[in-house]
């Protein structure tokens, strides 16, 4: 029974990878491969590239000092972080809120079966996070210290050991907030605020990481001994890393009791709470003359009502828009004192620095998305537009107006920012605003257009089409490689043409393919929609 | 009001539905019914223009569902077997929403939803999350938003299913009011007992072929209409 359940939950989850939507049939063998293999890439090779280099500054020092458990304490916290970081919005929607929990619940299903094909694919995601941090930490261990067996055992074992730690804290974190949610009434908003405060806390230290290393390094005894006196079970859960036998018994065990305890609490909680009604303060209805509006402005607001009414629909499609936010400030605030450290860096190259900015700008506007899924969330309710006199192309519209919406204002200030910053010339100033801005209709329709290819409307939780579809990771990785390709084409040619004449062809060029693509959506994507 | 001429809709190489020809006149409840699988919601949501179909034509109130598929739909109003609506509104965001597609103006919606909601028993809940709505309630909120903007036809899946008693009642006598003002119902349903007791006309659909349609009289001659269907079904 269990291994039934857990195959339908990968299933669910790696649905894209082995079946193509739009042909209705399963994807050739070579075109799974080849999405698994740039799934790998981009999680493997680029993350844990960049973890990598972290453990790598780390590991030498903290071994030479024979400190070698608080590198693992520090990797491991790091790793726990990231786990839980990337997990606990999933945990609470694919424990408590999963569609067919109701169906599930009706069968001859023991519910500790349905928990625990849940917790696998929760479990299989936390491991997926923090595993980018402690495997590459693991292998600069192992390529440092030339390991015996129990060093391997070690390694081995620190890896399972986080993921075990970030599924129970990523479990506790959901039911806490399952618990609060059957309670609240703006419970998306309260959960996205919750989010942002955590995505603060995170960048905060991210930023902050080179100079506390730094910093780090250059106390290493006294931190370590701090440590050591105050959390003394950091050091033993480093020292599982290190290969030391009695601390591995030990974690072991205290791994395994904060498990059994979670899996208690999960059990005797799940169906009470995973069939609670919204049973927050009634709202009281009062007529009242509602303003009559136009079609393409109800449409506009169904899709802002959508947007605003799923916490994990905001924060994983429009959180990145915080990162151009904090870009804008920063350019506004800091960027004149910036700007002569540019000077002296890419001075050299003649009118490279506003093509950086723009390059960037594009980039940054790549990595918002709520176009994306935004047709695979019609899900069941597809019917309504279907039936109603709207024609596809307006309905279209109002997806890609969603996401302009959300980005263009965002994007405005920073090319304000950016245009104060380098002081820029009208000419300057026009392509600052120009090119994100086309690039913002660029995206929308390439997202939109990405959204009715890969479409899926047949999720069980909207987390897939939100997080998990290829459609997703396509538009991301093509995105930020189209503001990388404004950048890395000035050196290959456009320096020669002059910044004037290269930015010009930049503007052509994405206005050309935005035209187009809005032309195709227009024709061949609004019939596709129709079809669905 | 609604005319199907020689409808053929394929799935791959299945035919589900095959040269299927209808007419529902002004005045007229239509029952459409037949086994599961036989054809009648592909016919429904073919007509309503939710689905391409192969061969035939479709027309609601002269107007071709192939050619001019927009106009046709501004005529008619469809409520599906299963009623999924956006359970990210309000059972009244819902309702503005498809008075503002359908141009309902600002005093006719507030009229209209004021009385419907009230014929339901369903303006308490209209500030509620359609996601907290029962299976009956969001039935209920799907027929009021298909009489909101006052519709000349009505195609329904499987009407009755989840609605309680009262709320059955009321729909029968409302398909009869707007047959009575001259609209039209065409409906599909497994419970033989209302069709016979509701319908002007009848249709019986067998995998994808319709095998008879008429009058009541007509289908059903001197028996009762669940005895025509199951013989006609044996067959």
């Amino acid at each position: 029974m269990l291994g039934t359940m857990i195959k339908k939950q990968l299933m669910e989850i790696f649905r894209g990878y082995f079946y193509d939507a739009k042909k209705n049939k399963a994807r050739s063998k070579g075109a799974t491969i080849l999405l698994i293999v740039l799934f790998a890439l981009l999680m493997f090779g680029l993350l844990g590239g960049m973890f990598y280099a972290m453990a790598s500054s780390l590991c030498g020092p903290l071994y030479a000092f024979g400190l070698d458990w608080l590198y693992f304490a520090l990797t491991g916290l790091v790793a726990l972080f990231l786990g839980i970081f990337g997990g606990v919005f999933n945990t609470f929607t694919g424990l408590y809120l999963a569609k067919d929990n109701d169906l599930l619940l009706s069968m001859p299903i023991p519910v500790r079966t349905i928990v625990a094909a849940r917790l696998v694919t929760v479990y299989l995601m936390g491991l997926l996070y923090s595993g980018i941090v402690i495997i590459p930490a693991v292998i600069v261990y192992w390529t440092t210290v030339r390991p015996g067996a129990a060093q391997i055992v070690g390694g081995i074992l620190i890896v399972l050991l986080v993921s075990a730690i970030v599924l129970v804290l990523t479990c506790l974190l959901g039911y806490g907030v399952a618990r609060l949610s059957v309670k609240l009434k703006n419970k998306s908003y309260f959960t996205t605020i919750i989010a942002l405060l955590g995505v603060g806390l995170y960048y905060f230290f991210y930023f902050k990481a080179t100079e506390l290393i730094q910093d780090f390094l250059n106390n290493l005894t006294v931190y370590a001994e701090k440590v050591e006196k105050n959390l003394g079970f950091m050091k033993t859960f480093g020292q599982v890393g290190t290969g030391e036998w009695v601390p591995m018994a030990v974690s072991v065990a205290a791994v395994f009791a904060l498990c059994a305890v979670t899996w208690i609490i999960l059990l005797k909680s799940f169906t009470k709470i995973a069939t609670a009604s919204n049973s927050g303060t009634k709202a009281v209805y009062k007529e009242k003359t509602a303003k009559m509006q136009s079609l393409s402005r109800a449409l506009g607001r169904k899709e802002m009502n959508r947007f605003t009414a799923s916490a994990n629909y905001m924060l994983n499609t429009g959180l990145p828009l915080l990162f151009v936010l904090v870009a804008a400030g920063a350019l506004f605030i800091k960027g004149r004192e910036i700007m002569p450290v540019l000077e002296s860096v890419f001075g050299g190259v003649p009118g490279l620095i506003p093509v950086l900015l723009i390059g960037m700008l594009c980039g940054l506007s790549a990595m918002t998305d709520p176009v994306v899924p935004s047709v695979s969330l019609e899900g069941k309710s597809l019917w309504i537009l279907q039936s109603l006199p709207v024609d596809p192309w307006e309905i279209l519209k109002a997806k890609m107006l969603l996401q302009l919406k959300i980005t263009v204002p965002v994007l405005l200030l920073a090319a304000v920012g950016a245009g104060y910053a380098i002081q820029a010339d009208p000419l300057e100033w026009l392509f600052l605003i120009l090119i994100p801005l086309l690039s913002a209709v660029l995206y929308a329709a390439f997202g939109l257009m990405l959204g009715l290819k890969f479409v899926n409307l047949t999720w069980t939780n909207e987390i897939y089409p939100i997080k998990q579809s290829l459609s997703v990771l396509v538009y991301m990785l093509l995105g930020m490689a189209y503001g990388a390709a404004v950048i890395g084409l000035y050196f290959l040619g456009g320096i020669g043409l002059g910044p004037e004449l290269y930015l010009t062809i930049v503007t052509a060029v994405t206005a050309l393919l935005a035209f187009l693509l809005l032309l195709w959506l227009k024709k061949k994507g609004a019939a596709r929609f129709a079809e669905l | 009001m609604l005319r199907i001429e020689h409808l053929t809709k394929k799935y791959g190489g299945k035919t589900a539905v095959d040269d299927i020809s209808l007419h529902i006149a002004p005045g007229e409840i239509y029952g459409f019914i037949g086994h599961n699988g036989a054809g009648k919601t592909t016919t429904l949501k073919s007509a309503v223009g939710i689905l391409d179909f192969d061969e035939g034509e479709i027309f609601i109130d002269g107007v071709s569902v192939r050619n001019d598929p927009l106009e046709a739909k501004r005529r008619l109003a469809y409520i599906p077997d299963n009623p999924d609506l956006y359970d990210f509104m309000s059972g009244i965001k819902y309702l503005n929403f498809i008075a503002d597609v359908f141009g309902v103006s600002a005093a006719a919606r507030q009229e209209r939803i004021r009385e419907l909601a009230e014929r339901f028993k369903l303006t308490a809940d209209l500030a509620q999350p359609i996601a907290s709505y029962s299976h009956g309630m969001k039935q209920k909120l799907a027929l009021i938003s298909a009489f909101l903007h006052e519709p000349r036809l009505i195609l329904m899946d499987e009407p009755f299913v989840g609605l309680d008693p009262t709320a059955s009642h009321l729909l029968k006598q409302m398909m009869r009011e707007l047959c009575d003002r001259g609209g039209a119902i065409f409906f599909s349903t497994h419970v033989l007992e209302v069709a016979e007791k509701l319908c002007d006309k009848v249709a019986i659909i067998k995998n994808g072929r319709l095998i008879r349609s008429g009058t009541m009289e007509e289908v059903k001659g001197d028996d009762s209409l669940e005895e025509v269907f199951l013989e006609l079904e044996e067959k």
